[in-house]
């Protein structure tokens, strides 16, 4: 810790660093107002797959760099999971120095222009900015400046391959390509091992592919960083279950020294509740699936969604937002969200809830499900609800949802999309009998090195902390890596 | 040798003695043990919404305090009183499915209905899994102070009449005392299609330790006191409904059971008497019924039952007496 307090102080202590500070008076970095994200016509972007916040134009990543006081003290650091030189990188887009502000970021980041759009920063490196914190105003946007600087890499066609040490020959596994797994594997390739991604699906990215959809995230963005790893010796390998098409035996039998485990939380939750089985009710996980990897929209494809009239999603995270916002863009007329509590418990980001509303996604908050019915066919045509209102506060402080007797009515719905949660993935546990997992399904590990019960076995993201921002999981990829390297090396000089 | 043979809820039981809804009806391995001391049925452990949310609230308490569990925006957490009530259900389904598996004695299954409709719902899936009879423990809070007795009374009957409508298999219901007119109650539960009732709940209560200045929880376990209220409800409602009556709280003894049958209950459901002297006892208390029924001469337990019961009885006021005026006067 004091080697990195050390580092940026010396950071920070550079000429062109001193230059830029000089050069404007903090008073008026803090007068500044904070520049805002453009964004599609909700109009237009509730038709289409286009993203809905368009990004930062040069000269307003540049104003907006320009708030940053460059703090002795970043607490901003403090508050990401994968510990980026926040002022490092918006000082570089200060000075107009974007390609070396993307270096920046992909020093502790294989992933900028990913978190840059789906980072809770409001959360996280924003929460604990200077602004916030002391001055009570809203925070440099750094998450806007990220996500700046790799669009501006990407687009300038100069995408730097991270430099990574010579290939020492030593097989490693990473099981799962989602950003837990991504990040794992950029690390271990940086250190020089051979490193082959394990993916079940067809596609590279897990729950960046299946689970965000595009007008959140765009796939191709996706891809063009995984083409960037695989230009660092990366392989990967799709369709690939490990404990069912390949047993750990077989690729330890094949030469593979350490595995990172990075399988997510793909299991999804229901409700139990009468009719919950009727054609026309899916997960989020299948929905999204479906729509985001398997072009279920376009009804020439195999496996189509039928683009419900009325759309029932149920729940009010994250996943149940990007759910409504794409029954929406499936042709919907009502696509609604039910959800048990109301606005101000939702654990939905602010910015999604706003996106939805602008999009016209009809909120019926302090309702539950109590039951599906279906026409003849077994298609689910209507559900009855319930009224709830708020109780006493439970042990996280949030009001309970209480039923309100004899408050049930109907509501007609032709595709329902459950979005109450999701449970780690059991493949991984159930194929290793000797893996400790908590009552909650996740693998034990030690937080430090994200090392499991079993010594060459490492882990991270969702199949650890159970559901987790794509930031969280990719600071385990890199704690794992590191951890994974250490165990390598240390086995090599036992021997 | 008397025979003991009981109907119950249009069930066969070998003898009248039921193992109430509690800790000890909560394994199959348990349960396994009660048949094999001689229990005519049981009655599985109720799953109870307060329970649940308790649970929800220590996994949530849990899950923050972990280093590593995400709860920031995590929609699994938001509903995990939700997936913990389905893990209880589907846990209680396979219990009941186990259960059946194991042993021959029927095995009721308790639902705690104080609250939402959807517990009501559970009581098809309870049907499915191989249930023998249902018993609904029914307590609505009186706290809502704008719904008068009659408000509060009809969600009862709405509950039974529900339930009624979307099962098949005998439905009794387990009720407190507490209710102005106790008597019509139970005959409207009737109306509504209960086909038993159990007579009758008993609360935790409170205590007060007064060397340690604070309030705690009264003995769960009842006293054979306590079974005086049942006696005289069953008594008085023996011969004015046609339903099944349960004899429940205070039962302690092969002498208690006796008692209750005299006065016109189906079945007498032992639960404290067992937790304190082990499933042993069971026999002891069929064993007493079985010697006294041969003592007595009676070969069938049809032929004492309700014999004592209010209008059977040459003194029935004795059960409508509440007051000691008399007793009391006649003390010189």
């Amino acid at each position: 810790m004091e080697n990195i307090i050390e580092y940026l102080k010396e950071e920070r202590a550079q000429d062109w660093r001193n230059e830029l500070r000089k050069g404007m008076k903090a008073k008026e970095r803090t007068s500044r107002i904070r520049v805002s994200m453009p964004e599609e016509d909700p109009d237009v972007r509730n038709k289409s797959r286009i993203e809905v916040n368009i990004g930062l134009a040069a000269e307003n990543a540049v104003l907006e760099a320009q708030r940053c006081i460059d703090c002795p003290d970043p607490t901003c650091i403090t508050g990401c999971p994968v510990g980026i030189n926040i002022p490092k990188f918006i000082k570089k887009i200060e000075a107009e120095d974007f390609a070396g502000a993307a270096v920046t970021l992909k020093e502790t980041n294989a992933l900028p222009a990913v978190c840059g759009r789906v980072c809770p920063q409001e959360k996280q490196c924003e929460l604990n900015c200077f602004y916030t914190v002391k001055l009570k105003k809203t925070p440099v946007a750094i998450g806007h400046l990220e996500r700046f600087a790799a669009d501006w890499e990407r687009n300038s066609g100069q995408m730097a391959v991270p430099k990574t040490e010579k290939l020492n020959n030593i097989k490693v596994a990473v099981i799962g390509s989602g950003p837990a797994g991504l990040a794992a594997a950029g690390d271990l390739a940086k250190f020089g091992y051979d490193v082959t991604v394990f993916e079940a699906l067809h596609e590279i990215g897990g729950v960046l592919k299946y689970g965000i959809p595009e007008f959140r995230l765009p796939n191709e963005l996706v891809d063009t960083e995984i083409e960037i790893m695989r230009q660092m010796g990366i392989k990967f390998k799709t369709n690939f279950i490990v404990g069912k098409t390949a047993s750990f035996d077989d690729l330890k039998k094949d030469g593979f020294q350490a595995f990172f485990v990075g399988s997510g939380a793909g299991l999804p939750r229901f409700m139990n509740i009468p009719g919950e089985n009727y054609n026309g009710i899916f997960s989020s996980n299948e929905y999204l699936t479906r729509v985001n990897l398997m072009n279920a929209a376009d009804p020439e494809y195999d496996t189509p969604v039928i683009s419900g009239n009325s759309v029932a999603v149920i729940g009010g995270g994250n996943t149940a937002m990007d759910s409504v916002r794409t029954a929406k863009r499936l042709g919907a007329k009502d696509s609604m969200i039910i959800y048990r509590r109301s606005e101000a418990e939702m654990p939905a980001r602010i910015e999604e809830v706003k996106h939805a509303k602008e999009e016209g996604i009809i909120f019926m908050n302090l309702h539950s499900p109590l039951e599906y019915y279906a026409d003849e066919n077994g298609r689910v045509n209507r559900m009855k609800v319930q009224k709830m209102e708020l109780g006493t506060p439970d042990s996280s402080g949030r009001r309970r949802p209480v039923p309100i007797e004899g408050s049930e009515f109907m509501v007609d719905v032709d595709t329902v999309v459950v979005s109450v949660g999701v449970s780690p993935n059991p493949l991984i546990p159930k194929a290793l009998a000797n893996l400790k997992v908590t009552d909650w399904g996740t693998i034990v590990v030690d937080k430090d090195s994200m090392q499991s019960s079993i010594p060459e076995v490492f882990a991270g993201g969702d199949i650890v902390r159970g559901g987790a921002t794509v930031i969280l999981a990719m600071g385990d990829g890199r704690t794992a890596a590191a951890g994974m390297h250490k165990y390598i090396q240390e086995k090599i000089k036992a021997n | 040798m008397a025979d003991l043979n009981t109907k119950y809820l249009g069930l066969t039981l070998r003898n009248p003695i039921v193992i109430g809804s509690s800790g000890l009806t909560n394994s199959v391995k348990d349960i396994v043990t009660l048949e094999q001391k001689g229990a005519g049925a049981v009655v599985l452990k109720s799953i109870f919404e307060e329970q649940i949310l308790l649970e929800a609230d220590w996994r949530m308490k849990k899950a923050e305090e972990d280093g590593l569990l995400y709860t920031e925006y995590s929609e699994t957490l938001d509903y995990i009183d939700v997936h913990i009530k389905e893990k209880e259900l589907t846990s209680y389904l396979d219990l009941i499915r186990e259960a059946k598996s194991k042993v021959m004695i029927p095995v009721i299954a308790s639902v705690n209905a104080i609250s939402s409709l959807e517990w009501i719902s559970f009581a098809k899936q309870i049907e499915e899994a191989g249930a023998d009879a249902l018993e609904l423990n029914i307590f609505v809070m009186p706290f809502g102070f704008d719904k008068t007795c009659t408000d509060n009374e009809q969600t009862y009957y709405n509950i039974v009449k529900k339930v009624k409508s979307i099962v098949n298999i005998p439905v009794s219901v387990k009720i407190s005392p507490y209710f102005s007119n106790l008597g019509n109650v139970i005959m409207k539960l009737e109306e509504n299609g209960a086909d038993g009732v159990v007579l009758f709940n008993r609360f935790a209560s409170p205590d007060i330790d007064i060397n340690k200045l604070r309030v705690t929880s009264a003995d769960v376990l009842s006293t054979p006191p306590e079974m005086a209220n049942t006696l005289r409800w069953v008594a008085i409602m023996a011969n004015r409904v046609n339903m099944n009556l349960a004899a429940s709280t205070g039962v302690h003894d092969g002498e208690a059971v006796i008692k209750q049958l005299l006065a016109g209950a189906t079945i007498a459901q032992v639960t404290s008497a067992i937790y304190k002297n082990g499933p042993e006892y069971i026999s002891k208390i069929v064993n007493f019924l079985s010697d006294w029924m041969d003592d007595k001469g009676f070969n069938y337990v049809d032929q004492f039952r309700g014999r004592l019961s209010q209008a059977s009885t040459e003194n029935a006021e004795v059960y409508e007496r509440m007051q000691f005026m008399r007793y009391f006067s006649e003390i010189k």
